[in-house]
């Protein structure tokens, strides 16, 4: 049990930074769970409740319960973008790079490429490794695990979070830039796991990523003395045709008060669409197609074009219809 | 007959009143092939708005003193990311999404996607497509064209005639796979990719150089006469790879202050710049070339991080040129 920093750098003008980490668990072995969050320094839920989950777990240790505490070792960065979240900036602060789009990194290369290498050095080695999102500050995501090409272990495991969604994407290039990717090369299972939306924290979102996470510790026989099996709802899964994005052909301003989470009918209005000079309605926009509600548009201002919602359907979409309005990647 | 026309190839509607468009001109001449340059894809960049400005301006000259010499069409784009430069934003706002990560996009998709889309379905049937870049704020470069080493036999004539300074054939990443030049390159549209200056700031004279290295290129095509005369080319490209590029990371952070300029040839343990820290006298980092070669690359930005790219050398070139 132990606070280690997994990069230290200094700073033009401030003292210099690190990026801390919780190494807990029995020492002396691989680790077997790494959690990672942060990346973005908007996306506050999963920093939060990563902070929240090491606190619980020490607090564990700390008991010496028997049966209770952790079995396996575990690393949780509950922040790798630090200065990015110290000045509530989604992207490293100094050049604007995102720092999911820097992987594999690179230890002799830019800044942001030596931060995605010591990311990735440092959690390769466990055998499940969990990167945490919280869309971005236009979209709230349900609570959900995304796939990308996953491997049969994969998509079994995927379900011990307990999410209501487990989505699959289709690989795509930008993808091939993000930690998800990058971890595929070191074996083992890898997650991308989506809650809320950045820019705010949201609470009935962090319970629930905080149960899924003891829930997947759990189940992946890491952490022993909790049983959470009476909490279990209904999992879904979703392939990648089955992701209905529902884009808006008029621009102005939207409001939904859907949930996410919601099932709807085909026809179901998911939203309006508002003229912001006259006050009048310009449309009512309604999901063609009947299905869970994964995703809505929290931000008002609307261009046309523009993605308001995804329904995950129960029937497969044609080729070529969702592809590319999936959303790229986290 | 010749023409020119001013249309746009897309329009969306913004949120509340206003409208984003994208705008080209086009001087219309004979029935010879079709080229476009492109520009400010990248709202920070701003060197090849006065690329076009100067195209613009040479076309309309050329169009009164001799308006049978135009065989083809031009197009020029000089703002496709019109939103981005509009309001200084490097991606297409209000996401800030990319647009050089978006090809080749689809009508039905997000703001990006569509300009995207839009963008291919207009330059279809192109002879050639010249994409004008200007780094970043952060580096100054040399004129150069970039190539995907996938494209080079088709490109690398096309670049040697177009008055830069450096032709650089890079590796094919997964991720520029979404760039224009990648996707009209894989529909058979040579698309060569100019880099030069810096962001946020113009240089007339690399605008003056590119020019005649474009208008020479049309020509060799067939989209200008034969018999017009246009400047000669003053520029002899060193040729830049994977192999011999050499890339300068700042080992310490702080400010770095270069004590040689831009596009000068340099020697293997040369002192190229200092890092040193505001708060005290002393050096925080020398800064040193690890070969003989040619700077293409230089840091305009003067505050680095720990590994920020303060230089780029060409290894075993220095800087040419035919004048």
């Amino acid at each position: 049990m132990s606070e280690g920093t997994l990069l230290r750098m200094t700073a033009p003008l401030r003292e210099d930074f690190a990026i801390p980490y919780h190494d807990l668990g029995p020492g002396g072995e691989p680790p077997r769970v790494a959690l990672v969050a942060g990346l973005h320094g908007d996306e506050a839920n999963g920093v939060f409740v990563l902070g929240r989950l090491a606190s619980f777990l020490r607090r564990l240790e700390g008991e010496g319960t028997a049966g209770r505490g952790l079995r396996r070792r575990v690393l949780i960065v509950p922040a790798v973008n630090v200065l990015g979240l110290n000045t509530h900036s989604r992207v490293w602060p100094f050049d604007r790079t995102d720092l999911n789009r820097m992987f594999p990194g690179y230890a002799a290369g830019e800044t942001t490429q030596r931060i995605a290498r010591a990311v990735l050095d440092l959690t390769r080695a466990a055998h499940y490794r969990v990167d945490i999102h919280s869309s971005n500050l236009t979209f709230e995501e349900v609570p959900q695990v995304r796939l990308y090409e996953p491997t049969p272990d994969e998509r079994a495991t995927a379900l011990l979070f307990g999410f209501p969604a487990v989505l699959e994407r289709p690989a795509n290039p930008v993808y091939s830039t993000t930690i998800g990717c990058a971890w595929r090369a070191y074996g083992g299972e890898s997650f991308v796991v989506q809650v809320g939306q950045a820019g705010s924290l949201q609470t009935h979102h962090c319970d629930h990523l905080f149960r899924a996470l003891v829930r997947f510790l759990v189940a992946t026989e890491t952490l022993a003395g909790f049983d959470l099996a009476t909490e279990e709802g209904d999992i879904h899964c979703f392939g990648v045709r089955q992701t209905l994005p529902v884009v808006s052909k008029h621009a102005g301003m939207f409001v939904s008060p859907l949930e996410v989470g919601s099932w709807l009918q085909a026809g179901d209005v998911v939203g309006q669409i508002y003229d912001g000079f006259e006050g009048e309605l310009i449309t009512e926009v309604r999901t063609p197609m009947g299905g869970l509600l994964s995703g809505v548009r929290r931000q008002p201002l609307l261009l046309e074009g523009d993605l308001v919602a995804r329904v995950q359907t129960r029937q497969q979409l044609s080729e070529g219809l969702d592809i590319g309005l999936l959303g790229h990647a986290q | 007959m010749t023409a020119v026309r001013e249309d746009t190839v897309l329009t969306l509607r913004l949120p509340f009143r206003e409208q984003l468009a994208v705008h080209r001109t086009v001087f219309e001449g004979g029935d010879g092939p079709r080229v476009a340059v492109v520009s400010g894809l990248h709202g920070d960049e701003l060197e090849g708005l006065y690329v076009t400005h100067r195209l613009a301006a040479w076309l309309e000259g050329l169009l009164g003193e001799r308006p049978d010499a135009l065989r083809g069409t031009v197009a020029l784009y000089p703002a496709v990311n019109p939103l981005g430069i509009d309001t200084l934003t490097r991606g297409v706002p209000p996401t800030g999404t990319d647009l050089n990560r978006s090809f080749p996009g689809r009508a039905d998709g997000v703001v990006p996607q569509r300009i995207a889309h839009a963008l291919m379905d207009a330059l279809a049937g192109s002879a050639l497509v010249v994409d004008v870049h200007s780094s970043n704020v952060f580096l100054r470069e040399i004129p150069q064209v970039r190539i995907n080493q996938a494209f080079a036999d088709r490109l690398l004539p096309l670049a040697a005639t177009m008055n830069l300074d450096v032709v650089w054939v890079h590796g094919s990443l997964t991720v520029l796979e979404a760039t224009l030049a990648h996707s009209l390159n894989e529909r058979g549209i040579p698309c060569l990719v100019a880099e030069m200056g810096v962001g946020m700031r113009v240089t007339p004279a690399f605008a003056e150089q590119l020019l005649v290295g474009i208008v020479r290129t049309w020509q060799t095509l067939g989209v200008l006469a034969e018999d017009l005369e246009l400047p000669p080319l003053t520029h002899e490209p060193l040729l830049a790879d994977d192999g011999n590029v050499h890339y300068l990371n700042a080992d310490v952070s702080g400010l770095f202050v270069p004590v040689i300029h831009h596009w000068t040839g340099v020697r293997a343990g040369q002192l190229l710049g200092r890092i040193v820290s505001p708060h005290r006298g002393h050096t925080a980092g020398e800064v040193l070339s690890p070969v003989d070669g040619a700077l293409f690359t230089l840091r305009e930005y003067p505050l680095v991080y720990e590994g920020s790219l303060m230089a780029r050398i060409a290894a075993g070139g220095g800087p040419g040129g035919r004048a």
